[in-house]
């Protein structure tokens, strides 16, 4: 279906407008301006934050410079989690432009990874791909691939070039013909009101009957908190990409389509805003 | 000499999900598997599923790397990849500097700050995670 296609180039190219500010805490020779960055919801920050790194550098002297890292509302922002989830999370519900932070010292161990290269960037993105495939086809298909497959995989991300991309991912969203699906679909879910990081767990895209299960499946099975029936009218949003797909919708369509480029659906549960 | 079973040993307790402690455990509350040594008593119902607050992890050396002694541990969910790889490498009296990689189902590497309790959930079989470990990148 065209309309299908379309789906998959509207989540690659989704772009959130970021506002990125020096903390103030940092030293510099003169004033640092904001700078202003559309950022892909798909990709991670240290792999697209090159330009904010050199503009906020040019007003800082060498020693006063350690491994960059940002914050939002006091909150240390993960690179190693998409930038699309990050948001997603944190920040839906307030106006635009997102406002990050930058720091150059005082990098918060506990809370976040280094990210000493963009080696290190490309190694967590194809564990992640090899994980999602482990879960779908118990890692077959990412196996059968070739390493230069394995690297038009990474330097189509890297370098946002959508059909590069595809012409390989296209195989991982693929099932045998007398299956209706993969065997259990990547996701995670994050909330901000729990201690854990994120629920995964095994989760069939088609229940014993041949019945397709939907997100609402998935969430009353292993969430059921974020779909909990009205009390007082706490519903929770459930969010990927920034916009509330139906609880109807298949999950093996929403696998297929709405995963990140890491096959994974990473699904938000914020509480409601409040306007 | 007879053979030693394996015994199913507890990971020390972390303050942090990172940090690391070696300490003395007792292992009284240690998950029923067959050695003779630790104390299971055979009333101790292990309660089912989820409930179970540590999972059985069974660790593989690849290539050269040196053999853990103890291969079966019992270990928090909670416990973070990182503090599996810091524990493994104070067993094996690793330098701080040398690097050890852990991987699942011999082919993906899991995020330092991943839970072995998901992993467990995930890629789990007869009631343990097989992980091996690595100095060197085995499977990319």
């Amino acid at each position: 279906m065209t309309d299908d296609r379309d789906v998959l180039r509207d989540v690659w190219f989704g772009r959130i407008p970021t506002c990125f500010t020096l903390c103030q805490d940092e030293i510099t020779e003169r004033e640092a301006e904001p700078y202003y960055l559309l950022l892909p919801r798909v990709s991670y920050l240290t792999l697209v934050t090159d330009k904010v790194k050199k503009h906020f550098q040019k007003v800082m002297r060498q020693e006063d410079i350690s491994e960059i890292w940002f914050e939002y509302e006091g909150t240390p922002l993960k690179w190693h989690y998409p930038i699309g989830l990050l948001f997603d999370l944190l920040a839906s519900s307030s106006a635009l432009p997102w406002n990050i932070t930058v720091h150059f010292k005082s990098f918060p161990e506990k809370d976040l990874l280094h990210c000493p290269s963009k080696d290190a960037i490309e190694a967590h993105f194809m564990s992640c791909m090899k994980e999602a495939d482990a879960l779908k086809h118990k890692s077959q298909v990412i196996n059968e691939m070739q390493k230069k497959d394995h690297k038009q995989l990474w330097m189509g991300f890297q370098n946002d070039r959508f059909d590069q991309f595809w012409a390989i991912n296209r195989k991982l969203m693929e099932y045998p013909a007398e299956e209706n699906g993969f065997r259990y679909i990547p996701f995670r879910i994050y909330q901000t009101t729990t201690e854990r990081p994120f629920i995964q767990k095994l989760f069939r895209p088609v229940a014993a009957d041949g019945q397709l299960h939907t997100l609402g499946d998935l969430l009353k099975e292993v969430c059921p908190s974020a779909v909990a029936p009205e009390d007082g009218g706490k519903k929770n949003q459930v969010m990927i990409h920034g916009i509330e797909p139906m609880l109807e919708t298949p999950l093996q369509w929403l696998s297929e389509h709405l995963s990140y480029p890491d096959n994974f659906l990473h699904i938000s549960i914020i509480p409601q805003p409040t306007d | 000499m007879a053979e030693e079973p394996e015994s199913v040993l507890q990971l020390p307790p972390s303050t942090a999900s990172g940090g690391e402690g070696l300490s003395e455990v007792s292992p009284e509350t240690v998950t029923p598997e067959p050695p003779s040594s630790a104390a299971v008593s055979p009333g101790t119902e292990e309660p089912a599923g989820d409930i179970k607050k540590k999972i059985d992890i069974l660790l593989k050396a690849v290539g050269d790397t040196p053999i853990m002694k103890t291969k079966k541990w019992a270990v928090e969910r909670t416990r973070t990849i990182q503090g599996l790889i810091d524990f493994i490498k104070k067993f094996l009296k690793l330098v701080a500097s040398e690097q050890l990689f852990i991987y699942v189902n011999q082919s993906f590497a899991p995020s330092p700050d991943q839970e072995v309790g998901t992993l467990y959930e995930c890629f789990g079989s007869d009631g343990k995670l097989v992980l091996h470990y690595c100095k060197s990148q085995a499977w990319g």
